[in-house]
């Protein structure tokens, strides 16, 4: 009786070429899987990159924002630079003039400003 | 180790003292200057300009010192703190601001301040004064008041000023040529 039901488990369970074309559907079916569902990163690094890379964009763009805000404060100071100095010696020449006027009151030279 | 910690604190605290005390009895050559608003609205034309010692460096990385007039404008301003302009024109006659220029003066009293220049032309109709802030042998704040019958015009400069230099900008960046020379 158990020397049946082993032979019978022997002959169920007995290796069994599947054949040549079961083959052929195995590796062209592995073949048609793209790369990166075989390869994919977890869902958690591809936000992460996305979110390192969103980062340097954005500090990329403050800097740019930056710079210009200097470049403009500093083109506008220098404005201020030189129209101050532009009235200081209008000011200055103002005064050498109308001290001279009242050195000379006959001349009435313009030191032509 | 810690007896010479102690002793440097001991040290060093008279002398934090007197550098406080120095420089809370430092003159401060900025004049408080009124907002000169009835001015400002009868104005067809104002400036304002306040340059402290941080836009004046800022201003000095814009000059360009391969130009000689930029780097004339640098050298001048490399001993200033600070340069204050209000300057207001009018297409008709003003109210002189008295009551401000004499809050003004008030604050350029002697001996910290000294009258250089105090002209009244009858010709131009203009008053100019100029003061000058002298101390330690050289000159660490000018202040101009000026008015004309169409302008009336505050300069405060602070820190040490080369009038030298300030000349050799004449004819520069619409700085009209003072001829001083020439003239003398």
């Amino acid at each position: 009786m158990t020397n049946n039901l082993d032979d019978e488990l022997h002959r169920a369970l007995r290796a069994v070429d599947p054949g040549e074309e079961f083959t052929l559907r195995v590796t062209e079916r592995i073949a048609q899987q793209p790369m990166h569902s075989r390869y994919s990163v977890p869902p958690a690094y591809r936000w992460l990159s996305v979110a390192v890379l969103t980062g340097i964009v954005l500090a990329a763009l403050i800097a740019h924002d930056q710079r210009l805000r200097h470049e403009q404060q500093g083109l506008e100071a220098r404005r201020q630079l030189i129209e101050a100095l532009r009235v200081t010696g209008e000011k200055l020449d103002l005064a050498y003039r109308v001290v001279n006027d009242d050195a000379h009151p006959a001349s009435g030279e313009n030191s032509g400003a | 180790m810690r007896a010479l910690l102690r002793k440097l604190r001991f040290a060093f605290l008279p002398l934090a003292t007197m550098l406080a005390t120095a420089m809370a009895a430092a003159p401060d050559l900025q004049l408080k200057m009124p907002s000169f608003e009835a001015l400002a609205e009868k104005a067809s034309d104002s400036v304002s300009i306040t340059l402290d010692s941080t836009l004046l460096g800022i201003a000095a990385g814009f000059l360009d010192s391969t130009k000689p007039e930029d780097a004339a404008a640098k050298d001048l301003i490399s001993g200033l703190k600070g340069i204050y302009v209000k300057s207001y024109t009018f297409d008709k006659g003003y109210v002189y601001p008295s009551a401000d220029v004499d809050m003004l003066k008030k604050q350029l009293s002697q001996p910290l301040w000294q009258r250089l220049v105090g002209v009244r032309s009858h010709k131009e109709q203009a008053n100019v004064d100029i003061y000058m802030a002298v101390g330690e042998g050289r000159a660490n704040g000018l202040v101009i008041i000026a008015s004309e019958p169409r302008e009336f015009t505050i300069v405060n400069i602070v820190g040490s000023i080369d009038l030298q230099k300030l000349h050799s900008l004449e004819g520069k960046f619409g700085i009209p040529r003072l001829q001083l020379e020439e003239k003398r």
